[in-house]
């Protein structure tokens, strides 16, 4: 008997009292109550301690062993002690404290008994035999079953769980309170509980349309509701008066589901500056349990970039992060099979790009998001479009070391782009049953745009940009293009019984077109015996029309087998095969007309095919996680390329690499927040089809470019390490790592200046090249939770080769970085950020040692935050660089500070008014500097400078103020 | 039946290292990030309902697994290696506790915040109040207790079972008639659910271990600590919860 008799799954009943309408079960219900609730108190007792005792038995008086016997005590059902019925049934609490007591009895099979205990004077209180009654299989199966009578009675309110009446969907609440105990829906759809007439209905506690109590219950859905209260409230004339006239009404509440709670949350930011300035930002989001819809709008000319990732998750909501979505499958993913040119837009929406600090921009932008989800199927659609336009002034200094000389490039160009791009996306998921999902994916992108662009140029021999001009060049050119890509996917994944057993299978088709007008003109004069009259002059006015057209179709599949309980083999296949079709037409603009340029126009074909199978081992167990496997691909180059369609003779490019590619990583939780990590890789880049064709390009004349059929695809082994480790309870964290590259066959570009400072470069290859990296960190509170400083340093180490005229130069860079920052928090009030970073990088040529540079570029930041009263707060943030490079006489300093004052306002901080400085001291220019292979640059844009700006923001979920700095949590 | 259970009840009063009569219970484990993260006081209201709206319809629960074993005196509780499924597997933290009803003192070994503890003092049960619901779980008929875990401010909701007459459960929670089927921290931010109850005889399996590496520290000492800690996280802004047991 004391075996689980009962065959339903999580149910939940309560068993004060069970209201239905089996007469039998009502009556036996009836007495029990009564026998619970009723039980005469006598009176109070002083002092001292008791024994409680008591004989449990059935109805028919035979002792129940082995039943639970609680104490508890009456005012909130604290257990006190606990017991088991001996063989007889008799129980005995020994030195029970003095006090009233309510005492529990459970039997399986038997309906809970509940009695007070009022101790009497003496040292002993009998409850002497205490009945229970037994609930029957069948009692059981209608109260569980049946009626599924879940209700509790708290005080005067009785609650109903509504999970456990079964309603069809889409049934109303009225359909649901139909089948509740002890509850009647009258034909005219007024409610009657108890007998009596609900005279009011609440939602959340809040009345629901005045007092139509059916406008509740007709309209809400039966699944949107958690719970239905039933209770007394004081009539309202009471309520008013605060005079109890004994008059009760019958309320019926309903409270809702969390995930039926509709929502929708949104923000609108407007801001109007000096500088002309403006900014404006608006959106909404709506949802509910399964839907989510949200719509976006931005604008601004103040270089603030698209969304932010706050933004992103907002709009596309449950759908923001899908991860696995390519499905290319085995070690590194789809690395080796990407889609898409270097330079490409890319075609789902890109959030975060942070703020631009180049030129003036203009952005704009505004879509719209719906997801749909439950467990077994999500989708989502999103419409996107944005615009950029771009205007950009720069100047720019590049000195190229030769052999044995060196020239000098003064740059001064002006920038207009605008590109504009429409985006829509579908994805659907599915999960088919508990072993089989399929998902499926379409993203397509639809963009256009101009670039305008104008430059004078002038080259110098040597290293200073004064004397010895050489070339000066004047370029206008304006480009039209226009794009459309479309890329999707299915992916199919399977679970075996067998736990670990997997199966995925995935395939694509991806369409890249574009086409693109370009117009370009120059003035290109050489100066060889004159510094003012040109020995020669060279003009170019080319008009040139491209279309290109790629397709690719991609297939991968993976299976997981678990050989033990710590080992997985893993073996995967990647296919891909990338059709290109490229149409480019130059024609030169003669006076006569257009003559096409048959050096520079060509027509090419290219199908690249990749195969990849590999298989690897993956060890796992406390914590110690290590792959090893390899792989084997192979990729076969086969284009055909002539100038023109028409042209009859094509020359053939057929070439097919194979390699070997292993592949090691280790991931190591050593205990106590200590981690360990690292891995091998090697990896083949297949040379780029344009650098394989052996064409040369002279559209720049002062830079001329030259393919090369026989290059060798680059080969790169990398390694990491890297070693993390953090203190929870005394917040410190360190980390450090050290990564190295060696590269094979790695394709650079050699270049051939002439007398005239005309670079030929072609694309060749070398071995040698490497990279080394070491970094740590390091921080640690000072004041735990009020201050923080953290150390870090960067220690990089390079070899680039190039060949420079013929002979091998070999450049190395050694690079150092250290930095500091520090925060303080002391109080809700005040903040305080300070960061210092510096950055020397020292470049060593070996063709021109006299040419080696030193460049030292540093950072230093502080920030403050102030809270003040009347919910005002201050803000500041001020950053000092500073480049500098002693060989050239470079040393610019560009100290930007920018405040803001903010107050908020209206209810729950939704509303925020703020007045901004930006840049200050007027200072912002865009400025970097580098050193790399044979030159060293620097460059200066003329940037967004200072502006002040007011503005005002709405945040339905109220704007979030802290003087605190967002971190990660 | 009946008599068994009086053997068992019995026994139960025997030496230690005898044969008992016992349960294997197998609970599975569920955290349920996206309402865990809803703790976070420093973070608004908007990052808030942001992490619902983005993950709050694909939370299912990262679930775990952990086994006790039980008899009417004794208890042990281990974390269960999760078993491989083709990918990564992270590691299973330092955690058992031991009780023993008959001498009232319990043994927790626990990597708490990166250090291994052991806890070696009196046994002490949360205030459990018994209310009036019941529900079947897993063939077993639980009732309804609720109590707070005033250190980590929690509202805990127990259903156990009175036809397992073993004062235990899942990790930490005792202290009631029958055996913890089911324990929901906070309204269903970690629930703990007994998949599977086998009845067998034990002996050494629920036995203390003999080798217990860590630092010695008392219940008092335990509870300060952890206060501390979740404290100092939430003043300087960091998610306490990812390194503790919840």
């Amino acid at each position: 008997m004391l075996c689980i008799p009962y065959y339903c799954k999580n149910v939940i009943i309560s068993y004060n009292l069970y209201s239905h309408n089996h007469q039998l079960a009502l009556k036996k219900i009836l007495l029990l109550l009564c026998l619970c609730l009723f039980v005469a108190v006598a009176h109070a007792q002083t002092g001292g301690r008791f024994t409680l005792k008591g004989v449990v038995g059935d109805t028919t008086g035979t002792g129940l062993p082995e039943a639970t016997v609680m104490l508890l005590t009456p005012k909130d059902s604290t257990l006190v002690n606990f017991m088991r019925t001996n063989k007889a049934g008799s129980f005995e609490f020994k030195g029970v404290k003095r006090g009233n007591y309510l005492l529990k009895i459970t039997y399986v099979g038997y309906l809970p008994y509940q009695q007070n205990v009022v101790p009497n004077d003496g040292d002993v209180t009998d409850m002497g035999n205490i009945k229970m009654t037994f609930m029957d299989q069948n009692l059981y199966e209608v109260v569980i079953k049946t009626f599924r009578a879940p209700l509790s009675i708290r005080g005067d309110t009785i609650e109903y769980d509504p999970k456990a009446f079964k309603v069809p969907p889409g049934a109303s609440v009225e359909d649901l309170i139909r089948r509740l105990p002890g509850l009647q829906v009258d034909q005219d759809g007024s409610i009657k509980a108890q007998g009596e007439t609900v005279k009011r209905v609440t939602v959340d506690g809040k009345r629901f349309f005045g007092d139509d109590t059916k406008a509740a219950t007709k309209n809400l859905p039966a699944e949107a509701i958690s719970k239905v209260q039933v209770f007394n409230e004081k009539t309202e004339q009471s309520r008013l008066t605060g005079v109890d006239d004994g008059k009760h009404e019958k309320t019926l509440n309903l409270q809702l589901k969390d995930s039926h709670k509709k929502g929708g949350f949104g923000k609108v930011a407007a801001g109007v500056g000096s500088e002309k300035r403006l900014e404006g930002k608006i959106n909404y989001n709506r949802f509910n349990e399964k839907n989510q819809f949200s719509v976006i709008g931005l604008g601004n000319n103040t270089n603030q970039g698209g969304m932010s990732w706050d933004d992103y998750q907002d709009f596309k909501g449950s759908q923001s992060f899908n991860w696995g979505d390519d499905g290319d499958f085995g070690f590194n993913g789809g690395r080796y099979i990407y889609f898409g040119g270097g330079d490409d837009e890319s075609i789902t929406i890109q959030a975060g790009s942070g703020a631009q600090n180049r030129g003036f921009n203009k952005n704009w932008a505004g879509g719209a998001n719906y997801n749909f989800d439950t467990k077994k199927t999500k989708f989502n659609t999103s419409y996107y479009y944005n615009k950029n336009t771009q205007d950009l002034d720069a100047t720019s200094r590049q000195t190229n070391f030769l052999t044995n000389s060196a020239f000098t490039k003064l740059d001064t160009n002006g920038r207009l782009n605008s590109n504009q791009n429409h985006r829509g996306s579908l994805r659907f998921e599915k999960t088919l049953d508990s072993n089989n999902t399929l998902v499926l994916i379409s993203n397509f992108r639809f963009g256009n745009g101009t670039a305008d662009y104008r430059s004078h140029q002038e080259y110098f021999r040597g290293v200073q940009d004064s004397t010895q001009l050489s070339n000066m060049s004047d370029i206008t050119n304006f480009s039209d293009f226009n794009s459309f890509a479309i890329a999707n996917t299915a992916i199919y994944r399977h679970k075996f019984k067998k736990k670990g057993r997997n199966f995925a299978l995935s395939g694509g088709y991806n369409v890249n077109n574009s086409e693109g007008d370009v117009r370009q003109r120059s003035t290109n004069q050489f100066f060889r015996t004159s510094q003012t009259v040109a020995d020669s002059v060279l003009n170019i006015n080319q008009t040139n029309h491209t279309k290109s057209l790629r397709n690719q179709i991609k297939s991968s599949a993976l299976f997981t087998e678990p050989l033990s309980k710590k080992f997985v083999l893993e073996t995967f296949y990647n296919f891909s095969l990338k059709n290109d079709e490229v149409d480019r037409d130059v024609f030169d603009n003669k006076e006569s007309g257009q003559v096409r340029n048959l050096n520079l126009s060509r027509y090419y074909t290219n199908n690249t095919t990749f195969h990849r199978a590999g298989t690897s081992l993956r060890y796992s167990y406390n914590g110690l996680n290590l792959l090893g496997g390899i792989g084997w691909q192979q990729i076969h180059l086969d284009g055909k390329f002539a100038v023109n369609q028409d042209d009859p003779t094509r020359t053939r490019i057929d070439r097919r690499f194979s390699n070997w590619v292993p592949n090691v990583s280790l991931n190591y939780d050593l205990k106590n927040n200590r981690y360990l990590y690292g891995g091998y890789n090697f990896s083949v880049q297949e040379p780029n089809i344009r650098d394989l064709q052996p064409i040369v390009d002279n559209s720049n004349p002062l830079y001329i470019t030259m393919g090369n059929p026989n290059l060798a695809p680059t080969r790169n082994h990398s390694f990491n390490i890297g070693y993390n480790h953090f203190n929870a309870t005394k917040f410190t964290q360190m980390f450090f790592g050290a990564y190295y590259n060696l590269y094979k066959d790695q394709v650079i570009y050699s270049q051939t200046v002439d007398e005239n400072l005309v670079t030929t470069t072609m694309p060749t290859n070398i071995s040698g090249g490497r990279s080394f990296n070491l970094y740590g960190q390091y921080g640690f509170p000072l004041v735990k939770t009020k201050s923080n400083l953290s150390v870090n340093a960067n220690y990089y180490n390079n070899k680039n080769l190039t060949f420079i005229n013929g002979e091998l130069n070999d450049t190395k860079g050694n690079g150092y970085n250290g930095g500091l920052r520090l925060d303080l928090t002391p109080s809700d009030k005040f903040t305080f950020y300070a960061n210092a970073n510096w950055n020397i990088s020292d470049t060593r040529y070996s063709l021109m040692s006299a040419q080696n540079q030193k460049i030292v570029n540093s950072t230093y930041g502080a920030e403050m935050n102030v809270k003040l009263p009347k919910e005002i707060y201050f803000n500041s943030r001020f950053n000092y660089n500073r480049y500098v490079n002693d060989r050239f006489g470079f040393n610019q300093d560009m100290p930007i500070l920018n405040v803001s004052l903010y107050k908020t306002m209206l209810k729950s901080k939704k509303g925020e008014i703020r007045l901004s400085a930006f840049d200050l001291f007027n200072k912002n220019r865009g400025i970097s500097q580098s050193a790399y292979q044979n030159f060293v640059s620097q460059e200066q844009v003329r940037t967004l400078a200072r502006y002040f700006m007011l503005s005002f923001a709405y945040n339905m979920r109220g704007m979030s103020h802290s003087v605190r700095r967002k971190g990660y949590y | 039946m009946k008599k068994i259970w009086m053997i068992c009840l019995m026994l139960g009063s025997l030496p230690a290292f005898a044969q008992q009569e016992g349960v294997v219970v197998t609970y599975e484990k569920e955290h349920f990030w996206s309402k865990i993260y809803d703790r976070l006081t420093f973070l608004s209201e908007e990052e808030r309902s942001r992490i619902k709206t983005t993950w709050g319809t694909h939370d299912e629960g990262y679930k775990t697994k952990g086994q006790l074993f039980a008899t009417a005196s004794e208890s042990k509780y281990n974390d269960l290696e999760p078993e491989a499924d083709g990918g990564w597997r992270g590691r299973v933290s330092e955690f058992m506790v031991y009780r023993n009803l008959d001498t009232e003192r319990k043994t927790e070994i626990e990597e708490f915040a990166g250090k291994t503890l052991v806890i070696d003092d009196s046994l002490k049960a949360p205030s459990w109040k018994v209310l009036n619901k019941i529900k079947e779980i897993n063939g077993y008929m639980c009732m309804m207790a609720v109590a707070e875990d005033t250190v980590r401010d929690a509202k805990l909701t127990a259903w156990f079972a009175n036809d397992l007459a073993f004062n235990t459960g899942p990790e930490r929670y005792f202290g009631l008639p029958g055996l913890i089927m089911e324990l929901n921290v906070n309204d269903g931010e970690v629930i703990f659910t007994a998949i599977k109850v086998e009845k067998k005889p034990l002996t050494e399996e629920v036995k203390l271990p003999k080798k217990m590496k860590g630092k010695k520290i008392t219940t008092a000492d335990y509870d300060k600590t952890l206060k501390t800690y979740i404290n100092d996280s939430m003043k300087s802004h960091r998610n306490p919860y990812w390194n503790i047991r919840y």
